[in-house]
């Protein structure tokens, strides 16, 4: 009696990890998540007033890498933009401000600011997750190799990251190959 | 003549002299270095070649005339890209007159 006991105790136990393997299965399909592409945005349109204004001095940083406030105090302080002036008029500012936030506040994209905490960082660089992501890679492929020279250059490796996509598959270091962590 | 007709032509004639462009004037700026900063750290040596953002790296097309026909079309860009890169290399705003020098050498390249 008490063998039996224990049989349907572990047969209802095997069927529930199972239900519950197969219900987390189909979540993360269903939100076109899996281990491939857990670094790639949901596609949005690009907004051609960013990619002139921004985009002419460096890569235009898909939205989604940094949390709406970061980008909006980094749009007030443009007069010295990491050193750099890149000052816009009022109107153009406000509208690139806007697309920055809206699309950064309405993202399911989220990893980015683990750990975050109330900081607002305005490098992307500095995000805890981000460190976090790059911390395996030796600095000669990055900062010592004259084809990336620094972190923020992500397009460098990044093949497809100016269309928000990071996946490791599309990551492809100038002199040194694919990269498998 | 009212005071109102005076003043606009005096406005005219005092923008008509100052922009009295000076090519000579306009190379020689562009070459001027002001705390080791210059049009030349990210537009090159040559206008006619492409420049490269001195810190980004970024790519930057020719700005001499002849060799890109896109250069100074659009009124509105190219005082906002003197805004920022006068501040940028000399520590202040370029004045009228040197705007114009240095338009009028670009073009001639």
């Amino acid at each position: 009696m008490k063998q039996k006991y224990i049989m349907i105790s572990g047969f209802a136990l095997m069927t529930s990890i199972l239900a519950f393997s197969f219900y987390g299965m189909g979540k993360s399909l269903a939100s076109g998540e899996s281990e491939h592409d857990e670094h790639r945005f949901s596609s949005q349109k690009q907004n051609p007033l960013y990619l002139e204004e921004c985009g002419s001095c460096h890569m235009a940083y898909p939205p989604q890498l940094l949390p709406g406030k970061s980008w909006s105090k980094m749009m007030q302080g443009l007069e010295d933009h990491f050193g750099e002036n890149a000052e816009l008029d009022e109107v153009t500012s406000r509208e690139i401000e806007n697309y920055l936030t809206q699309t950064s506040d309405s993202s399911s994209y989220k990893k980015m600011f683990r750990n975050l905490g109330s900081q607002t960082p305005l490098r992307i660089t500095e995000l805890p997750y981000f460190v976090h992501e790059h911390d395996e890679i030796p600095s000669r492929f990055i900062q010592g190799n004259d084809k990336v020279g620094s972190l923020s250059q992500c397009n460098a490796c990044h093949q497809k990251a100016e269309r928000g996509q990071f996946d490791e598959d599309d990551v492809n270091i100038p002199g040194v190959g694919r990269w498998d962590d | 003549m009212n005071l109102k007709s005076l003043i606009c032509l005096v406005i005219v004639m005092m923008i008509s002299g100052l922009t009295m462009a000076d090519q000579n004037n306009g190379q020689q700026l562009w070459n001027s270095v002001v705390n080791k900063r210059s049009c030349t750290s990210c537009h090159g040596d040559t206008p006619a070649d492409i420049g490269k953002h001195i810190k980004t790296g970024k790519i930057i097309q020719p700005m001499a005339l002849s060799v890109n026909g896109e250069r100074f079309q659009d009124g509105k860009k190219v005082e906002k890209w003197f805004l920022r890169n006068c501040k940028w290399t000399f520590g202040r705003e370029c004045n009228v007159q040197e705007k114009a020098d240095i338009l009028s050498w670009l073009s001639n390249q």
